[in-house]
Formats: structure tokens, C-alpha cells, sequence
């Protein structure tokens, strides 16, 4: 039965067998879920058997919109791509912007579920109610670019493609799926887990109508927001710089990644800064139904297009001491190139040089060294070498390591810090520990709040429950309802706008409280999926990264100079914010959390691996 | 020019993001007259004054009532909210 906002649809494709089948779904499951990053969850909780393996046939690759994704309002071109994730062994996702968002919707489907193993290289190519799996063998091991180029060639420029590079086909284990209108998404290994699957791209075109309670009225309201966006947005000059303003205000603070997030600051940040990477564009790009376009593009060192944000830079830049633009834009383009994760890629490269640095392994790698950087992420891609120890991740590496080696990877779970060091910031390092697909800053970005609106050295409990109000919006609203979170925090447009969408196109009358509910019942479920994975599941997984506590490793001078994170306070924080969200010392909802969230059949389903209080 | 018996300090002041194109400059040293408030600099520099924005001096959150310190280096930033 059609329900207005949703297609009704999703669409399972089955890479083994080749079976194709279009299912519906309940008013039910629509409610409770929403879509997007609810879908995944719930999909992935219901489908998958614990233990499985991330890179196996069993695994699940989950393509997930949302009510108002694809329709003509204030950023909603963005994707949800979830799987099991290779890299962390939860529930991995991540969002990307991408033509695929309105194309699939327009195909009358509210996402896909694709399984098992194809037995050669495939692409789907998805018409509305035609799926066509096809041979690859044109396109495997080509780059994410040559990859998507080739698929614009043959289907014409319209379509919406997302694609995986080398990365993703050598299931390096953050490889990420891209898409040239938009970027890329799915940092814990969601591009591994579509290599291993041996599915190259996903093309997708539609010509139908989403149905909508309010058509006249959504397309009103919409396209009248869309302007007002862009309005707010030249008057302030936000995408001037976009993103990469902020390197500048973390180097004040002593909140950069520098040198393994060792140091926070550095003299020569200012050389990769957002006024030094305006005045090197060349291009402007943003994903579909965006009005504030945060992608600026630059000639890299090789001189050809990258396109760049503030966690590239910061993580490709500075976290490697590598202060020349060109040199960085290059090592994005390679990480694009390739499909693999930049955060990631800078995390593992900085751990590396770090690692030779303190002479825990041999090797030829230092910071600062551009070149070296770019033959070790084309020898990641191909699991050559020394690129073969790289692909699996900071933590892995750390393990075959050992000593000391986990105490400075910068990863919680699995999944590599984004660009924020927090060796003194506890807010956000309490936010990276407690991210429920690892250290990301999607989830809770805590730390402008932390530091302007709070005192720095508190671990008190309005810092906890200012954490999960943003985890309850960005981890939230923004990843089931699917839209870009940007008008709301960069421009302050208001989120009574989101609600109104959904509403609109919806005809239902719920209220944002409504909505955040549906983020606290998808983030008790993806620490559920942890536990049934993990049955002697403990807090220590929701601690940040050992060297963050070390007052040897403590700035010698700068605003934060001799402090570092205090393990007993951050203790009292983590328990804060595991009494606001009604979960027990372990960080695992209650049995009585998981009953008010409607989780009933799913606390039943845990307490066969695991026990809730 | 300063006024005589008036003391003067030097500040380093850093301008972030899309705000250099309101101040015309990212960095620059200035000579102030003793006292002046967070506050006060503020509105001697081209910045619309409805525009949400934050300072730190010398990298630590400042309030627009606190005076000014010989030396300080002052960062002024539009409110961010993280990729």
C-alpha cells in the first residue's frame, strides 16, 4: 500500500543467484525506522546472523533513503550506504551525496538490499522496474573516475552512479563508495564490503513520481527554502571557504591534528588554510539539491582537479606535516582515485610514521614526505608491500605491532579519529569514544560548544548531555530523515524546517521530539547489534584513544601547554552520558531503555548472546 | 598617535574564514590605547555586528567584557559547526 513520502519499495538483489525482487514494506516499519540510516539498522539487525564475516557472501550491502531524500528542499541529494563493517565489526554507514539519492527515489524505491558474492565482476544498471546485473570486466580495475566516466559514456550524464575504485575491489578495509556527483561515504570499509561482493558500480535512472500528501505544497515550501538557503549563504559567505574555515580556528585552539595528533597546532598551518585554498580554485562542486556548495576544487601537485574539505586537509595536511596545498590535493585525489577513505588514509599514514618515528617498526616513511605518502597509498589500493599491513587500519596495524603501538592509534573501535585532536578536549573526545560506528565527528560535533561555551577542563554532565543533543540531530534526524545537515549548522537554518518537510510530504503531524525518538531507538539498536556481535561487550570500547590521557604527551607550550585528558574524570563523563541515555556501566541500553524505545522484540533477540541490566 | 599618559599594547589579531572579507585582512598586528574590552575591538573592526562569531585569546574562549592584555594574540571566528 503507497504511503505518502515513501515509495513503499525497496528493492533486493541477490549478486549470487541474480534473483531480483521488489518487496514492500510496512507503515510499521516505515514509522519506527523512517529511513536512511534507520533502515540500514533495522535491515542489517533483522538479516544478518552474528559472527558472520564482514567480506563474505552473508553480509549485506544497504543503499537507504529517507522521506524527503531526492525531493526539491534544502539539501537532500545525500545517501545512506550500512553494512556489517569490515573494519570495526559493527554496524558500519555512511552518508554521500549523490544523484542515485533522487534517481532511486524516482525508480520507486526507498533503497536497496543486496546479498551474496557475484562469481565475476558486475554492475547493476536499475531503470525503474528494470534491474540489469552486467558484466564489469570493462571497468574492474579502473579508478573511481574512469569508472564513473566510462558509465556516464554509456548511459548519458543523467544517471546517478555510486562505484567503488581499487580500494574497494582489494577490500582495503576503509575503502568507501564514491560518487563523482557528490563524494564519497561509508568510512568503516562499506566500499570493501561492496568489492567483496564484486560489484563495481550502481547506475540508476527513474521517470516516476514520489508520492507526497501535499505535492503543490511540498514543491512550494521547497523550492522556496532552497533560495532562502542560498540567500543565508552568500550573505554570510560560508562556502567561500566552506568546511576548511575551520582548520584555521583549530590551529588556535590546539584542537589540529599535527604529526599522529601529537601536537595540535603548527606554524605553518596557514598554508593549507581555507583563504589559501579559495584563492587556488578552480571549481565549485556540490551534491544534487544543494544551494551552498562546500566542494572546492584545485589543481593538485600533478595538476589535475581535487576537490577538497576541511577533514582532507587536515588528516592529509597537517597530520602529516605536509603544509603544500597542491601535495595534499594530491593525496585526496589519489584517496578519491582509488576509493579510499582520506580521514583513514591520514590516520594510517600518520600512525605509520609515527610508529618508524618511535622505532616500534623499520621503515622508510616520515612525516612531511609527500611522494612516499603517494606511492604508500597507491601500494595500499593494491595491497602491495607494505601496502598490504596499511589497508587493514590503524588498529590492526597496532596489533601486529604491539608493545605500546594500540596507546597511539588514533581509532576508537576500528574506525580512525576524524580531524579534531582531543588530547584535551574532553567533550569531543568523549563524543569520538562513543560513536556508534567509531571515532566519528558526523555523529556529535561538541567541540565549538566545548570550547567557547564551556570551560575546557570540565568533564561534567552538561558536556555528556550536550553530546547525545547532537548525536539525537546529526546521528539522528539528519541520517534517517537523509539530508545534509549543513543549512542547519554552518547557516542556523532552523530544524522546524525539517520537521515541516517531512510533515508536508508525509501528511503526518509529528513534532521534532517525535523525530529524536526515532534517534535514541536507532542508536540503543546499532549499540544492540555491538552487544550481539560482542557478547562480553565493556565500557572500554567507548574509551578515545589511549595517548590522549599520556602527560608525555602533553604540549610543551599554546593554551592547552601540560594538560592532557584525566582517565578518573572521563570515567564520570562516561557514566554521565550513559545515565542520560539510559544505558548501563557497559554503555548498553537497559532492558527497561530498550522496552520505552519500542525495542521489545530486539532486547528479546540480544539475550540470546548477551545480557541487558 | 597616542594620547600622552596613556598606555599603549601591542595585539596580534587573527581574522578566520569568510570574516577577512568583511576586515579586509587575516592577520595584523595593532596598537591599541589601554583599556580596551574584547568587546570594544570588536567594533572597531568591520564585522557585521548581527553575525554570530566567537574569540579566543591566545587560543582560549574570551568574553566581549574582558579587557585586553599587552601581547595577546586574539582570534576572531564565525560560529562553525564541523563538516
Amino acid at each position: 500500500m503507497p504511503m505518502n513520502g515513501w515509495t513503499g519499495h525497496l528493492l533486493r538483489i541477490n549478486l549470487t543467484t541474480g534473483s531480483v525482487k521488489k518487496e514492500s514494506f510496512t507503515e510499521e516499519f516505515a514509522k519506527s525506522w523512517i529511513g536512511g540510516r534507520g533502515f540500514a539498522l533495522k535491515i542489517l539487525w533483522d538479516e544478518l546472523k552474528p559472527g558472520i564475516d564482514p567480506l563474505g557472501p552473508d553480509n549485506k550491502l544497504v543503499v537507504a533513503l529517507g522521506p524527503i531524500a531526492g525531493i526539491p528542499a534544502p539539501n537532500t541529494g545525500k545517501t545512506v550506504v550500512a553494512a556489517k563493517s569490515p573494519l570495526t565489526g559493527g554496524y558500519g554507514d555512511g552518508n554521500l551525496g549523490t544523484r542515485v539519492t533522487v534517481e532511486l527515489r524516482k525508480a520507486g524505491y526507498d533503497g536497496l538490499i543486496i546479498e551474496g558474492q557475484a562469481r565475476s565482476p558486475v554492475y547493476l544498471n536499475i531503470v525503474d522496474d528494470r534491474v540489469e546485473i552486467l558484466p564489469a570486466d570493462e571497468i574492474w580495475g579502473k579508478g573511481t573516475y574512469d569508472t564513473n566516466e566510462w558509465l556516464y559514456k554509456k548511459y548519458g550524464k543523467g544517471v546517478g552512479v555510486l562505484n567503488i575504485g581499487q580500494g574497494g575491489e582489494n577490500k582495503v578495509l576503509y575503502a568507501v563508495v564514491r560518487s563523482l556527483e557528490g563524494r564519497a561515504g561509508g568510512r568503516p570499509g562499506i566500499g570493501a564490503v561492496m568489492g567483496s561482493k564484486n560489484l563495481k558500480a550502481i547506475v540508476v535512472k527513474g521517470s516516476k513520481s514520489i508520492p507526497m500528501a501535499d505535492p503543490p505544497g511540498m514543491k512550494a515550501l521547497g523550492a522556496g527554502d532552497l533560495r532562502k538557503v542560498q540567500e543565508i549563504d552568500k550573505k554570510t559567505g560560508w562556502s567561500v571557504q566552506g568546511t576548511t574555515g575551520v582548520l584555521s580556528w583549530c590551529n588556535e585552539v590546539a584542537a589540529l591534528p599535527v604529526r599522529n595528533m601529537r601536537k595540535t597546532s603548527h606554524p605553518e598551518a596557514w598554508k593549507i588554510d581555507g583563504e589559501r585554498l579559495n584563492n587556488a580554485r578552480i571549481a565549485t562542486y556540490g551534491c544534487p539539491n544543494c544551494t551552498m556548495r562546500c566542494g572546492i576544487a584545485i589543481h593538485d601537485h600533478e595538476g589535475r582537479e581535487s576537490e577538497l574539505d576541511y577533514e582532507n586537509v587536515g588528516m592529509l595536511g597537517s597530520n602529516l606535516e605536509i603544509f603544500d596545498l597542491p601535495q595534499v590535493a594530491s593525496l585526496n585525489y589519489l584517496c578519491d582515485d582509488y576509493g579510499v577513505d582520506t580521514i583513514s588514509a591520514g590516520g594510517v599514514l600518520g600512525f605509520y610514521a609515527d610508529a618508524i618515528d618511535r622505532g616500534a617498526i623499520e621503515g622508510d616513511f616520515r612525516f612531511g614526505d609527500a611522494e612516499r605518502a603517494k606511492e604508500l597509498l597507491r601500494m595500499t589500493a593494491y595491497r602491495e608491500g607494505v601496502g598490504n599491513f596499511l589497508a587493514d587500519g590503524t588498529m590492526r596495524m597496532a596489533q601486529k605491532i604491539g608493545g605500546d603501538a594500540m596507546d597511539y592509534a588514533i581509532q576508537v573501535k576500528g574506525l580512525e579519529c576524524s580531524a579534531y585532536n582531543c588530547k584535551f578536549i574532553p567533550g569531543m573526545a568523549l563524543a569520538f569514544a562513543t560513536s556508534p560506528i567509531g571515532a566519528h565527528h558526523k555523529e556529535s560535533w561538541v567541540i565549538m560548544f566545548e570550547i567557547t561555551q564551556t570551560s575546557r577542563e570540565s568533564y561534567g554532565p552538561e558536556k555528556a548531555q550536550k553530546v547525545i543533543e547532537l548525536q539525537r540531530i546529526r546521528g539522528g534526524l539528519f541520517e534517517f530523515i537523509v539530508a545534509c545537515r549543513f543549512p542547519w549548522i554552518e547557516l542556523g537554518w532552523d530544524l522546524q524546517h525539517y520537521a515541516d518537510y517531512f510533515n508536508t510530504i508525509t501528511g503526518m503531524r509529528w513534532t521534532l521530539d517525535d523525530l529524536f525518538k526515532v534517534g535514541d531507538r536507532i542508536y540503543a539498536l546499532m549499540k544492540l547489534f555491538w552487544l550481539r556481535e560482542y557478547p562480553d561487550w565493556n565500557r572500554t570500547k567507548d574509551y578515545p584513544p589511549k595517548v590522549w590521557f599520556d602527560p608525555s604527551n602533553a604540549d610543551n607550550e599554546g593554551p592547552i601547554a601540560g594538560q592532557v585528558l584525566e582517565w578518573d574524570k572521563y570515567e564520570k563523563l562516561l557514566d554521565s552520558f550513559y545515565e542520560i541515555r539510559g544505558w548501563d556501566k557497559r554503555g548498553i541500553p537497559t532492558k527497561k531503555t530498550a522496552l520505552g524505545l519500542g525495542l521489545a522484540e530486539e532486547a528479546a533477540e540480544v539475550e540470546k548472546y548477551g545480557k541487558l541490566e | 598617535m597616542f594620547r600622552v599618559g596613556v598606555e599603549a599594547m601591542k595585539i596580534k589579531l587573527k581574522i578566520i574564514g569568510p570574516l577577512i572579507y568583511e576586515t579586509g585582512f587575516s592577520e595584523k598586528e595593532l596598537e591599541l590605547e589601554k583599556p580596551i574590552t574584547a568587546g570594544q575591538l570588536l567594533s572597531r573592526i568591520r564585522i557585521q555586528e548581527n553575525r554570530p562569531k566567537i574569540m579566543t585569546r591566545n587560543g582560549k574562549a574570551i568574553s566581549p567584557k574582558e579587557e585586553l592584555e599587552d601581547g595577546d594574540r586574539i582570534a576572531i571566528c564565525p560560529l562553525y559547526s564541523g563538516g
